[in-house]
């Protein structure tokens, strides 16, 4: 700005400004981890380093016994994880069965009163997971579906399906028009078009949309709480059990915590790409 | 009962003629449930260990448990969760006429839940009801009726480091209230403090509306008069508020205003950076715990130091009831006449430090050896320990926690919070 | 390539968009039939599972509701339980906790995000190993997260004392949680560290999509950093910030895990949120027909708050342009 700052800037400039921007993701990248290192080193502490002043955090201390107990005792996790599994994986894939054509619909066919459809389907993620808790629950129950993974999976494809929607269709709503009509020039119908032009080059927002109702459905906590008893207890709940009412034993819930998040950060690896990708395509577009 | 509820319910929407209501409507037709199993099964809903869990759940008894099971012809089935959840999870079961279970755990909410229950505990053997405190019935009774047993005596006792107390230089616990604030200051040196205890959550036992009840009825307090009336904002009211903002300033943990719970008070004592606090009985056990505690062998206990009227406590409820859809009553019944028969109280005492309720085990010299604090609690079990569980327990526990907070904060004088609190429980009476 | 309008709005475009003259009535009339075929099984699924529980509520809402001594009390009063709201103050309180919480999540959240994505997308910050960071506290099950911010926030033993009294920033241990405004704000950066990821990731996938060639052409005109931000950057993630926003309100009003577990609602009410009050009013009072009052109010205010913040954020609904 000064005229000062401009000749300095000259030589200095840029090497400053790099060594600012280094020193910012250094910052962020401490504020990100910081917690996350504390994680994993309550999860390989026993309880009286953690509760010691200052925690005594020197490996002398490290042990893997949070580890071994919470494997050894907790069947209860390893089930956890298989319901987890299944309910998150299926949530889904219907999630996304459904909701990938009603998100190419309404950003393609010419659905009738279209924005306000969009709107409506934004609405429903805004009432509390409290208010509907009791209503919802008379009606799984009217069906019998208490403690069943299929009682979860349905609740949880009514909050996933309104994001899978809205990814999907910014997404759509950017593919050049033209790739249709050359289409339809061929004679192609609307499905064919959606299946065999449309679908295959949308994998970056799919992979989006499965990482986002993955993770919402592998963490959800309430729903689950209310819905299961022993047989579709999910992974939240048996982290939750950790912490009682005259004791919360932290090493190994942060052990069955750092257990459980393995699955979802390696799905967040393997798509980290995509993801940055889909969101650009899915939710920026439009 | 179950299907009156539901009804009633689905019924009301049904008048509101709104959408929604044909739908459910529509499920009612759906609604046939799958046939009940033959053979006598029971459903129990508890906590996970290491709250107070029955045998075959926490690791106790066990065998004893397999052989019930056999001799009744039974398969009992254990629905288990974190303590934490418990209420909700009943209350969503309950509110929509849905649960399925036959023996709950109670704590405290026999009121709320009053007809969901049954008054089973009148058909327990007598040998068992006389083996066990008459006033462990008090939070478990509703109308003259007993719903509930009472399976382990939690009262809240005073407990010390006695290391502290030495370099201190005090000889005994303290006795008096006078005592307890002298010793508070005192205690209160090298970084360590002479008082901890929760009081971030107001509601429910353990919350910071129900320590303050110990001091009440420690002044001579009560909560309610004959007709149901608060009478709380009485000199006790005021004098056992002003007791807890003392101790606050002589040398209370100050981030006592931040725990909600009672582990991370626990946490501080067992650190040895607290001197005195009061707990639950349970936490005997885990103080001589090597992975959890610093102060093993120097923790002393005693009843809680007497106000003006003498010591006097709380009881923690935690309690067996049997469910009005119970599939099988009587069965029932012989259950928990099984939790509380004196092999498996003793069990659970030697095993999972949850003190038994049978005064004849507590008086077992096993028991009395392997945890010392038996007798103090039992001594305990002497004076006073009301908790003063109505139906609208949580509501009110929480306008008065919600007060004294405040006061403990220095925000409001003892004075002001106990007549915010009076007015605003007449308000939640008149209103329910 | 599709206009820039956003999600919301989009659909006037779509509308308009796909079928020109050249294009028969007839397919126009196969396009909107196969249309509502795709959009109707997506639509009966959430009407059909939330349909029943939503209606529920607002009726609950206007219902005495409460299970109390064990009966189900239920009760017609109309409006009752909203006015009854206005006179309580712990309502007030927690509208007043809300509305904080809220501005200050979505105002950090979106800034700090911003910030982030701006570091991730610089030369220096390009590296994937710094994306999956990213994405981790995303991925801790909320209830885990929040009894690890306990223990690191505890006023005796918790980490945060001992680092920042090891760093000489603070003199004695701070108690983080003990006074209502301070406990209400900690667990407002709790919930922002949370946030932050998904926001920056949305943010970064927006920066990468802004053509280069528009700095280019900034810099030809002699554009600085800061103008080249000002009427590049931030117009180019114009819907990535809108959406942001909107997502972030919605979350802000229904953070919940966090204040159970932290301070279930105390000291002295201090960190009582809107979503709190109406779990503790459902569920420890059983006053069903007040705690979906309580959820009807949080629904209002995201509905309102979003379509504002919609109004605000694309000021010209712009046509069209391919």
């Amino acid at each position: 700005m000064s005229a000062l700052r401009g000749r300095l800037g000259a030589r200095l400039g840029p090497w400053l400004c790099d060594a600012g921007v280094i020193v910012a993701i250094g910052v962020f990248v401490v504020w990100s981890i910081a917690p996350l290192v504390w994680l994993v080193l309550s999860s390989i502490l026993p309880q009286l380093s953690l509760i010691a002043r200052p925690p005594q955090i020197s490996p002398v201390h490290w042990t893997l016994d949070n580890y071994v107990t919470v494997i050894g005792s907790a069947a209860a996790l390893g089930q956890g994880m298989l319901n987890s599994f299944i309910v998150a994986s299926f949530t889904t894939a219907v999630a996304l069965a459904l909701g990938a054509p009603a998100a190419y619909a309404l950003a393609r066919l010419s659905v009738p009163r279209s924005d306000a459809v969009v709107l409506l389907i934004l609405a429903t993620q805004m009432l509390p997971a409290i208010a509907i808790a009791i209503p919802l629950f008379i009606v799984i129950a009217r069906f019998g579906l208490i403690d069943t993974r299929l009682a979860l999976i349905i609740v949880y494809l009514s909050f996933n399906l309104p994001i899978v929607i809205w990814i999907l269709r910014g997404f759509f709503l950017g593919i050049p028009v033209g790739l249709e009509r050359a289409a339809a020039v061929d004679g192609a119908g609307v499905i064919r078009t959606f299946w065999m032009i449309v679908l295959p080059i949308s994998v970056p927002p799919l992979c989006a949309a499965v990482v986002f109702a993955f993770i919402e459905s592998w963490n959800e906590f309430f729903f689950a709480l209310i819905l299961t008893r022993q047989n579709a207890e999910t992974v939240p709940l048996v982290i939750a059990a950790f912490a009682g009412q005259y004791q919360t034993v932290f090493g190994q819930m942060m052990a069955a915590a750092v257990i459980s998040i393995a699955p979802v950060i390696l799905l967040a690896i393997l798509s980290r790409n995509h993801i940055v990708r889909g969101f650009a395509e899915g939710m920026l577009k439009g | 009962m179950r299907d009156d509820i539901t009804h009633l319910f689905s019924r009301r929407t049904l008048l509101q003629g709104a959408a929604g209501a044909a739908a459910i409507g529509g499920f009612s037709g759906l609604a046939s449930r799958p046939a009940r199993a033959a053979e006598t099964a029971l459903d129990v809903f508890a906590p996970l260990p290491p709250d107070p869990s029955p045998p075959g759940a926490a690791k106790f008894g066990e065998a004893a448990f397999a052989a019930w099971q056999q001799a009744h012809d039974a398969k009992v089935k254990y629905e288990l969760l974190a303590w934490p959840q418990l209420h909700d999870r009943m209350a969503t079961a309950f509110a929509s006429g849905t649960s399925e279970w036959d023996v709950v755990y109670m704590c405290a909410w026999v009121p709320e839940f009053i007809d969901f229950i049954v008054p089973y505990a009148d058909k327990l053997p007598p040998s068992t009801v006389a083996d066990m405190p008459v006033s462990s019935f008090k939070t478990v009774t509703w109308d003259g009726k007993r719903y509930g047993a009472v399976f382990t005596l939690s009262l809240l006792t005073l407990f010390y480091n006695t290391e502290h107390f030495e370099i201190a230089g005090l000889k005994e616990p303290p006795k008096t209230w006078d005592d307890l604030k002298r010793y508070t200051k005192e205690l209160t040196r090298d970084g360590r403090y002479g008082w901890v205890l929760d009081y971030a959550d107001s509601a429910g036992i353990g919350g910071t509306a129900s320590y303050w009840m110990c001091f009440l009825q420690q002044a001579g307090g009560t909560m309610y008069g004959p007709d149901g009336e608060p009478v709380f904002n009485s000199d006790a009211g005021v004098a056992a508020l002003q007791m807890m903002m003392d101790l606050m300033k002589l040398g209370t943990d100050p981030g006592s205003m931040s725990y909600a719970g009672i582990n991370d008070a626990t946490n501080v004592l067992l650190a040895g950076r607290a001197s005195m606090m009061m707990n639950w009985p349970y936490m005997w056990k885990p103080a001589q715990d090597p992975k959890q505690s610093k102060i093993i062998g120097k923790l002393g206990g005693a009843i809680l130091p007497a106000g003006p009227a003498g010591s006097a406590s709380i009881d923690g409820t935690d309690a067996w009831t049997v469910t009005a859809t119970c599939k099988d009553p009587a069965l029932a019944t012989k259950l928990i006449d099984f939790y509380l028969s004196p092999e498996v109280q003793k069990r659970q005492a030697l095993d999972t430090g949850w003190l038994p309720i049978r005064i004849s085990v507590l008086g077992d010299p096993e028991v009395q050896k392997a945890l010392p604090n038996a007798s103090i609690v039992l001594e305990q079990a002497k004076h006073p320990y009301n908790s003063f569980v109505t139906q609208n327990y949580n509501q009110i526990t929480q306008a008065i926690g919600t007060e004294i907070q405040k006061a403990l904060q220095g925000r409001q004088s003892a004075k002001q919070a106990m007549a915010n609190a009076s007015e605003q429980v007449t308000q939640i009476i008149k209103h329910s | 390539m599709g206009s820039s309008l956003t999600v919301v709005r989009a659909g006037a475009s779509a509308r308009a968009e796909p079928t020109g003259r050249s294009v028969s009535g007839t397919f126009e009339q196969r396009r909107r039939r196969v249309g509502i075929g795709f959009v109707l099984p997506a639509l009966l699924v959430l009407a059909a599972v939330l349909g029943f529980p939503i209606v529920q509520s607002l009726l609950l809402a206007m219902q005495h509701v409460r299970l109390a001594a064990g009966h189900m009390h239920v009760r017609w009063i109309g409006w009752e339980n909203y006015t009854d709201l206005l006179a309580d103050d712990s309502f007030v309180l927690a509208l007043a906790n809300s509305i904080f919480f809220s501005l200050g999540e979505v105002v950090l959240v979106t800034s700090i995000g911003l910030g982030a994505a701006l570091l991730l997308n610089h030369r220096l910050g390009r590296f994937g190993i710094l994306r999956v960071l990213l994405i981790v506290p995303w991925a801790i099950a909320p209830v885990a997260n929040a009894v690890l911010w306990k223990w690191i926030l505890n006023a005796n033993y918790g980490v945060l004392n001992a680092v920042l009294k090891s760093l000489g920033i603070i003199d004695h241990y701070v108690v983080w949680l003990g006074e209502p405004m301070r406990a209400l704000t900690l667990l407002l950066l709790v919930d922002v560290w949370k946030s932050v990821p998904f926001i920056a990731l949305l943010f970064l996938a927006g920066l990468q999509r802004i053509p280069r060639i528009l700095y280019r052409a900034a810099v030809l005109d002699g554009a600085n950093g800061w103008q080249r931000f000002r009427f590049v950057t931030l117009p180019g993630l114009r819907n990535a910030i809108t959406i942001a926003v909107v997502l972030q309100t919605i979350w802000s009003l229904r953070v919940f895990d966090l204040v159970f577990v932290l301070t279930r609602g105390g000291p002295a009410d201090g960190t009582v949120l809107l979503n709190f009050l109406a779990y503790r009013v459902t569920f420890n009072f059983l006053d069903i027909g007040s705690g979906a009052a309580i959820a009807n109010v949080i629904f209002a205010m995201s509905f309102l708050l979003a379509i504002l913040y919609i109004r605000l954020l694309q000021p010209t609904k712009r046509e069209p342009a391919s």
